[in-house]
């Protein structure tokens, strides 16, 4: 909400300078996005008046001036051969700076001397809003009034302070300029002046014989008011009316249309003037719109409209679109006569609705968005009507027709002295409190330990039980009188944190011990990254966003891994070649799309180094991160497309898959320009969490020593050396098996064959074992391996 | 004899002191002292001494074998002094060489910042809890005191799934769900992502918030206040000062702009504070008893208490970190910085 300083000082007197005043008006809530001195852009520019004007002896369109600049006269030399002599013009003077970006110095035109320049409208950076002929071109020739040596800023206007607030959504009230008064008053401990709102109803005519309002959605529209102007005058509207529209950044039209936006601005009541040879049959109704009902309104385009949306209507169709905006038709023209001044009020939800589908915005919904209070209409209209007045445009038509639906106003709201202490904290004097709820018209009593208030009608969306009227005692008596405690008198609770957020802190903690990097990436993507990462992503079981900010940021990843490759491709070609890198993030899994109730969210956890160099050493790092969890790990060929199809394992944890791991296939490398290997595992670390070991015990040392045994068994390339473990390791006195070796000779064993070398440890933990214990054992299982897989004894 | 003895003496000293390693001095040891060495031999001759001259010259062989082995240990001792000397020489490295590898990993500056912030809150007896992060419209908007259509609601741009589900705006929603299953004493701190769609270089569509909510009998905006000077003073130094302005947030009332004195130039202001020597850092508020009465929660005795704060805005201010980006980018020289 704009307010220029200027405004507010019609209700207020402003006796402190801008930094306090922000100050103070952030001190009690108001928060100021921006300070604008309108004279800022402009320095050392003057109000001259011509002494004489003389033709430039080198040069046939320019003159020479003489200048009067209040106590001294210097030499201007002008191309506007217009100025002339007693004419008083804004002369920029040496070292001076014009709106438009011009540095302004002294220095010889043709051989004359020019102290400066004189200035036009856009060197001043003001419109005919502001001043009288400053949209013309050339030297702008000010006002007889204007004092000669006086800094141009105050003749024009521009020496104001333009205070941008940022307004919170629970201040309705405070988006107009008034009840911005209102607050700078409490801000400043000084009284508001009232508003103006006298008219006299000259007009012969009866409002209600103009025309009969019949509101038929009182929930939608809960206050209707409309009172006529006769015998209209169209005209320009006076300078101290553009000129602070055009501050708050609205550009004068007419006086009609102009003091409906003056209202709006200045009491934040949105009106509506309606042509009255527009109505027909002397009839308005507030109704629904009938369900494809089309209007086309100011902007010229046409709407097609829902049972929702909220209409004013004469007996034949639409006229306006409620609180959104007027229809075409019934606008004021030049020609207007005869005005109908809607003052309403709509329900916010209502219009916000409205407006949004439509995607149509005006001045007028943003207001009615924000919600006009019960109070607002009717002043708006006095106002509307006490500036016709002043203005002369019309004659006010006789009485008022007022529908409403809401019932009178007696916001009472009683609570005890103590809540005051018991939320803050602190106390606050009764006279205190008085004072301040008062300052704001809050109606105030104490009587014993009951403190009853009657809040002011224009705080009636805010202010409904006693924290609202609290939170009005403390920001006004100041936060700063607030004392820090640690809740000494509450009851100990123990805190912590849950089970799996330890379980993924430690596996952070893990990975950063192992020289991993931690990222975190947007848990969503698009359809790009996934086909990049994934020949023929199917994006069917994501999760899409209605609204998303860009087309790669759409669904809700199903897997860590897209983004992971992203990164490393970013790394990449950064030059950061060496890369460990984790993320613990969480995937989104629909059991039913689109969602009828809310997806799994799973914790899972991407590792992917460019440093290992080999299947196996990533492969002892993801297994080293999972081993601190849990021992019954098998890994056994994966089938995921994005992985090397020969160079990727599943992990399974019991039956369960916990992660997959492996080189990533060479068509995705290719797809990121990845300058190095690249290992990634994928890991289900909820799952894990769920199936770890949560409790330890101690096993004692055997007793009894162990025997191993080598064997070097040859077989086929593509029998796993899982499977010749396994085999050993189902042996009741087996402890453990270790592969050592991984011999491949075509010569010697054969083409597509390889040796395998094992050592597998035997133990009885009764007794010391013997060879001829275990012989029987081994044979069989030699045995297996030869029918099972073809295994030799090497 | 004696000559004998004589020149047996001069050859073995100086065949000790030729000696150079302890294999050398073993070799010497055997051939004199040794079982057949040559001492020994003299010893074992003895009976074709003499019987009048055994004595003496038994003697003089003791004393000779005697004075040998004493050579001979202070020349082993030596030598293998000389020889640790060289082995220790050899086995010299240069301390200064720089590893080839990597040291320890690195946690993301977010995680750092929320671990702080949880280890400050849980000795207070804060509990530790995660959302959901797809959320639905009731505990995001409608639990919170914010209806439909309400203009709060733009104080929020929400990233929608569909009518009723949506990204979660903020870490709010968890203050509903706990409070519907659980009665005070509640003190509970809830980290986690939160989405909303705006995209610069200060906003970021996906951000980190931290909520804490306290619900208990005889708590207060001062309990607030200190509770957030507490926060402030571990995660920043203990000189950093809290300032309330006034706000507006639907869930809280009183509501309030938390600021922090700025941390980098100690209040006297500087570019970080843009001169203000305060940071906005967070929003906090007592609870509007509408919220706990949503909940179930009996408002006439208990008050409540809640904060939410920007996880990277504090990382950014702590770290010095310009640019909100910089946080997803995740190149690894912004990575490996940020060593515990």
């Amino acid at each position: 909400m704009k307010a220029p300083i200027s405004w507010l000082k019609q209700y207020v007197d402003i006796d402190v300078d801008i930094d306090t005043l922000c100050r103070k008006m952030v001190d009690i809530g108001f928060e100021i996005e921006e300070v604008d001195y309108l004279g800022d852009k402009i320095s050392n520019i003057v109000v001259g008046q011509v002494v004489s004007v003389e033709q430039h002896p080198n040069a046939d369109r320019l003159n020479c001036c003489k200048v009067d600049i209040g106590g001294e006269v210097i030499p201007i030399v002008t191309n506007d051969r217009h100025v002339k002599e007693g004419d008083k013009v804004p002369v920029a003077l040496d070292d001076s700076h014009t709106a438009n970006g011009m540095h302004i110095k002294k220095g010889k035109m043709r051989g004359e001397e020019s102290f400066g320049m004189f200035c036009g409208g856009e060197e001043l950076g003001i419109t005919a809003d502001m001043y009288p002929d400053a949209d013309k071109e050339g030297v702008l020739v000010l006002q007889p009034s204007a004092k000669v040596g006086a800094d141009i800023r105050t003749e024009v206007g521009l020496d104001d302070y333009v205070l941008d607030f940022n307004i919170t959504s629970n201040r309705q009230d405070c988006n107009s300029i008034y009840g911005l008064a209102r607050e700078v008053a409490v801000a400043l401990g000084k009284q508001c002046r009232p508003l103006e709102t006298d008219f006299d109803a000259t007009s012969n005519t009866e409002t209600d014989s103009l025309v009969q309002v019949d509101v038929r959605n009182t929930d939608l529209c809960q206050g209707y008011l409309m009172q006529g102007v006769t015998d209209v005058r169209i005209a320009p509207s006076p300078l101290w009316m553009t000129s602070r529209l055009a501050k708050v950044g609205l550009r004068g039209i007419n006086n009609l249309v102009d003091i409906t936006n003056y209202v709006l601005i200045e009491v934040g009541q949105p009106m509506h003037a309606f042509d009255y040879r527009e109505i027909k049959d002397k009839k308005i109704v507030v109704r629904c719109a009938n369900e494809g009902e089309k209007l086309v309104v100011l902007d010229g385009k046409e709407y097609t409209l829902r049972s929702g949306d909220l209409v004013i209507a004469d007996n034949c169709r639409a006229v306006g679109l409620a609180g959104v905006m007027g229809g075409l038709d019934s606008g004021i023209k030049e020609s207007t006569s005869t005005v109908l001044f809607e003052s309403a009020r709509f329900a916010r939800e209502n219009i916000r609705r409205t407006s949004r589908r439509l995607g149509l915005r005006s001045d007028s919904s943003a207001r009615f968005e924000k919600g006009v209070d019960g109070y607002s209409p009717e002043v708006g209209l006095n106002r509307a009507l006490h500036l016709i007045c002043q203005l002369g445009c019309g004659k006010v038509t006789r009485g008022r027709i007022e529908k409403r639906s809401e019932t009178k106003w007696n916001k009472r709201i009683t609570f005890n002295k103590s809540r005051i202490r018991q939320l803050l904290g602190i106390s606050v004097s009764d006279d205190k409190v008085k004072s301040i709820l008062t300052s704001l018209g809050i109606q105030c009593e104490i009587e014993g330990k009951t403190v009853t208030c009657v809040a002011p009608r224009w705080r009636e969306y805010d202010l409904h039980r006693d924290c609202d009227i609290i939170e009005e005692i403390i920001r006004v008596y100041g936060y700063d009188n607030i004392v820090g405690t640690l809740m000494e008198k509450t009851t100990i609770t123990t805190g912590g944190k849950p089970e799996h957020v330890k379980f993924i802190d430690k596996a952070k903690t893990v990975l950063a011990g192992m020289k991993y990097n931690e990222c975190i990436f947007y848990p969503f993507a698009g359809k790009n990254l996934y086909s990049k990462s994934q020949k023929d992503y199917d994006t069917s079981s994501n999760i899409a966003l209605i609204n998303p900010i860009a087309e790669d940021l759409t669904y809700m990843n199903r897997q860590l891994y897209h983004n992971m490759l992203q990164c490393i491709s970013l790394n990449h070609s950064r030059k950061n070649y060496l890369l460990r890198l984790f993320e613990s993030g969480k995937v989104y899994l629909a059991d039913q799309l689109p969602l009828t109730q809310l997806p799994t969210e799973e914790n899972r956890i991407c590792m992917a180094s460019t440093y290992a160099g080999s299947f196996d050493r990533f492969k002892q790092e993801v297994l080293a991160l999972l081993y601190s969890y849990a021992e019954d790990l098998t890994l056994k060929p994966s089938c995921e497309s994005w992985l090397h199809p020969g160079v990727s394992a599943d992990v399974f944890m019991g039956e369960e898959k916990v992660a997959v791991l492996g080189k990533v296939h060479p068509e995705v490398a290719e797809n990121f320009s990845f300058v190095k290997d690249v290992y990634i595992a994928e890991i289900r670390i909820d799952a894990v969490a769920s199936k770890a070991n949560k409790t330890f015990r101690y096993l004692p040392f055997a007793k009894f020593p162990s025997i191993d045994r080598d064997f070097a068994l040859v077989m086929k390339e593509e029998v796993a050396a899982q499977d010749v473990v396994d085999c050993f390791t189902k042996l009741p006195l087996c402890e453990n098996v270790k592969v050592f070796d991984v011999y491949r000779n075509a010569q010697q064993l054969g083409e597509g064959n390889k040796s395998i070398a094992v050592t597998v440890t035997f133990r009885d933990r009764n007794k010391t074992l013997e060879d001829k214990n275990i012989e029987k054992q081994v044979s069989s299982c030699l045995k297996e391996l030869q029918e099972k897989y073809g295994a030799t004894l090497r | 004899m004696q000559e004998k003895i004589t020149a047996l003496r001069t050859q073995c000293i100086a065949e000790i002191r030729q000696c150079a390693s302890t294999a050398q001095l073993q070799d010497v040891k055997v051939r004199y002292l040794g079982k057949s060495g040559q001492i020994t031999a003299l010893l074992k001759g003895m009976k074709d001494v003499a019987p009048e001259d055994r004595p003496k010259i038994g003697s003089m062989v003791n004393t000779l074998r005697n004075e040998l082995e004493e050579l001979l240990e202070k020349k082993t001792v030596e030598i293998s002094e000389q020889e640790m000397k060289r082995k220790l020489q050899s086995e010299r490295v240069d301390v200064s060489l720089k590893s080839l590898d990597e040291p320890l990993g690195t946690l993301h500056p977010i995680t750092l910042v929320t671990q702080q912030i949880e280890e400050i809150l849980v000795p207070l007896g804060f509990k530790v809890l995660e959302g959901p992060e797809i959320e639905t419209d009731y505990y995001s908007f409608q639990a919170l005191n914010i209806p439909a259509d309400h203009p709060a609601r733009d104080m929020q741009d929400t990233f929608y799934i569909t009518d009723s589900i949506l990204l979660r705006p903020h870490t709010s929603p968890m203050q509903a769900r706990y409070m519907e299953k659980h009665q005070p004493p509640i003190k509970i701190v809830c980290p986690g992502k939160v989405f909303r769609s705006d995209s610069d270089a200060s906003h970021s569509p996906v951000f980190n918030q931290i909520e804490g909510l306290v619900v208990d009998k005889h708590l207060t905006l001062c309990d607030l206040k200190g509770t957030l000077e507490y926060v402030a003073q571990n995660l920043f130094n203990k000189d950093t000062k809290v300032r309330f302005r006034p706000s507006y947030f639907p869930f809280t009332e009183p509501s309030v702009e938390v600021d922090l004195s700025c941390s980098n130039c100690g209040g006297k202001g500087c570019s970080l504070c843009k001169g203000t020597g305060w940071i906005e850092v967070l929003g906090a508020g007592m609870v509007n008893p509408f919220v706990l009465e949503n909940c179930g929660i009996d408002s006439s005795k208990y008050n409540g208490y809640a904060f939410g704060m920007g996880i990277e805005r504090i990382a950014m201010i702590k770290y010095g970190i310009p640019d909100i980006r910089l946080f997803y980018e995740n190149d690894q020289r912004f990575l490996k910085q940020f060593k515990k």
